[in-house]
């Protein structure tokens, strides 16, 4: 059978982010694939040595819509390590509370799509509904939904209160019998096993040689976790299990995923029982003496690492970011080798690429003491009306 | 210093493997590792280190140092992260490619390519260039000290909506 190479993407091939995968395709079945990518290059390293070290932190929040929390925790980690500040206990407590938090709006995120890509929307519309609970979770801590924005040079921006940690619990509670349902689907229902099943094969060896992280290794039995191989924040005091599973397919991803948010509603309510008392951030100073450091941590999706180099002044000489699905992408060539063409926006969903969300504002007025909720047609307006005053008119379009 | 056996450890066991090719290696604090290295052991130093157990290349970190261009290699047993540092001229920046034990650095050495300048001895030919855009010059790299975003935006009628 004659040879046919076809693009997938940049447009939309699984999940809205643009990436370009080249298929080699003989009939429907893949004998090659190669992928693409930088199509959504922002130039943020180069912006970093521009900016202050408190300028950067709202940068790199952006860095990713889902993982924000991760980047910010994992630049700011290094900012205090060369700034030698000694963060309050309480603080580390509280970002360990969003980063378990932020893990479980991912995971809810990511099996609703994996349940959309293998054509079970059933699953798609429940974990959605139910990942509001964990949103609501995040508004109610920080203010925001997707950039929370609780980290801060030497500590967090807010503390958690008593009527806070009981708003937690409560939806935290309601999130855990849905999971528990979720766990009984995605290891019980047939025809999830039967779509998920031998799809998207990843051995061992090839998953260590290509450097995978996160959930994509950890379902190809790799016990790979920067929270338990070097704990950072205060993991070290928390129980919680490693989980791996060995079929190194989509379905050990989904089964690890599935199980990893038990662990994370199990870390949350800990961390909220015992939170240490005490201030929650100290001053550090707007100059860091010269040096540098790398540091890595457990996002949602793997392995997240930077590196910053200071040179004495109050901007970083240079700042390294690596996100974990830039690791993850050189395991899915391969595991679209030898699989389906039908296959693939299964296989590139389940190792999680990141998308970003958010459509809404609320605006509170102190002098009335009003709040507004403003819809999409209202700062749709609102933004043309800015820009006519500027000159420009978008009315038109 | 017992505390960190480990670290002192592998770095006894480097500095004994390949002696006058490595210098300033350093303890720096539990789990970190830091060395510099001349650029053509690299791949052997780098195999070395796949074997000794260092299986994770977690990235690569290229940096502008002003004569020289540098790469640190950030490798791990998701435990301990070695940094390996290369040096290369500014004048004919040249390091020889790491693909053979870590086929998964593939992005990261064309990052250094794109970003820098700095050419990979053994990438695969025919690859597409990653991570800038296919029309941004071939002979700026924009994590050089010099390179100013304000100089390329000035030259680049593509930002100037205004001018059309």
């Amino acid at each position: 059978m004659s040879k046919i190479t076809i693009p997938l993407g940049p447009q939309h091939p699984a999940l809205k982010e643009p990436e370009n995968f080249m298929l080699v395709l003989e009939g429907e079945q893949i004998s090659g694939a190669t992928v693409n990518l930088g199509y959504n290059h922002r130039g943020m390293e180069k912006a970093a040595e521009n900016r202050t070290y408190i300028q950067n932190l709202y940068l790199i929040e952006r860095v990713c819509g889902i993982c924000s929390h991760s980047h910010t925790t994992t630049y700011i980690t290094n900012v205090e390590e060369l700034a030698k500040a000694e963060t309050p206990r309480r603080a580390l407590a509280i970002r360990t509370l969003f980063a378990e938090l932020e893990r479980v709006h991912s995971h809810l995120l990511w099996l609703g799509v994996a349940g959309y890509e293998m054509g079970f929307e059933t699953l798609f519309m429940y974990t959605w509904r139910d990942r509001e609970q964990v949103l609501d979770c995040l508004e109610l801590l920080s203010g925001n939904r997707v950039h929370y924005s609780i980290n801060t040079l030497g500590g967090v921006r807010r503390d958690v209160s008593a009527e806070q940690k009981a708003g937690v619990i409560k939806r935290i509670d309601y999130l855990i019998e849905r999971t528990n349902y979720y766990i009984k689907l995605a290891t019980e229902e047939p025809t999830v096993y039967a779509r998920t099943s031998k799809v998207g094969m990843l051995p061992p060896d090839v998953a260590i040689e290509r450097g995978a992280v996160g959930p994509t290794a950890r379902a190809s039995g790799i016990a790979r976790d920067v929270r338990k191989d070097e704990p950072y924040l205060i993991y070290n005091e928390l129980d919680f299990k490693l989980i791996t599973h060995n079929t190194n397919d989509v379905f050990g991803r989904l089964v690890v995923r599935a199980l990893e948010l038990v662990e994370s509603y199990k870390m949350i309510k800990e961390v909220l029982n015992n939170l240490p008392e005490g201030p929650i951030a100290v001053k550090v100073p707007m100059r860091i003496a010269p040096g540098e450091c790398v540091n890595h941590y457990e996002a949602p999706r793997g392995e997240d690492i930077h590196y910053l180099k200071s040179n004495g002044t109050d901007k970083p000489e240079r700042l390294k970011v690596r996100a974990p699905t830039l690791a993850n992408l050189q395991s899915v060539a391969y595991m679209m080798e030898g699989g389906w063409l039908a296959d693939v926006p299964l296989v590139i969903a389940a190792i999680d690429p990141c998308m970003s969300c958010t459509d809404r504002a609320v605006v509170w007025d102190p002098k009335k003491g009003k709040k507004q909720v403003y819809g999409w047609e209202e700062l749709r307006k609102l933004s043309i009306e800015q820009y006519k005053r500027r000159g420009v008119d978008f009315s038109r379009l | 210093m017992s505390e960190f056996a480990k670290e002192e450890k592998v770095k006894s066991e480097i500095e004994a493997k390949f002696g006058g090719a490595v210098s300033n290696a350093l303890v720096q604090r539990k789990n970190r590792v830091w060395l510099d290295l001349a650029p053509e052991k690299l791949p052997e130093l780098m195999a070395w280190l796949k074997a000794a157990g260092y299986n994770h290349l977690a990235t690569v970190t290229g940096f502008d140092e002003g004569e020289n261009l540098g790469a640190y290699y950030h490798a791990t047993d998701t435990r301990i992260i070695i940094t390996v540092k290369v040096k290369t001229p500014r004048s004919n920046p040249v390091l020889p490619s790491v693909l053979k034990s870590f086929p998964g650095a593939v992005s990261y050495e064309l990052e250094l390519q794109d970003m820098l300048g700095i050419k990979v001895d053994g990438l695969p030919a025919g690859l597409r260039r990653y991570p800038l855009d296919e029309d941004f010059p071939k002979d700026e790299y924009p994590l050089r000290k010099d390179w100013k975003v304000e100089e390329y935006i000035a030259k680049n009628p593509l930002f100037k909506p205004e001018a059309k």
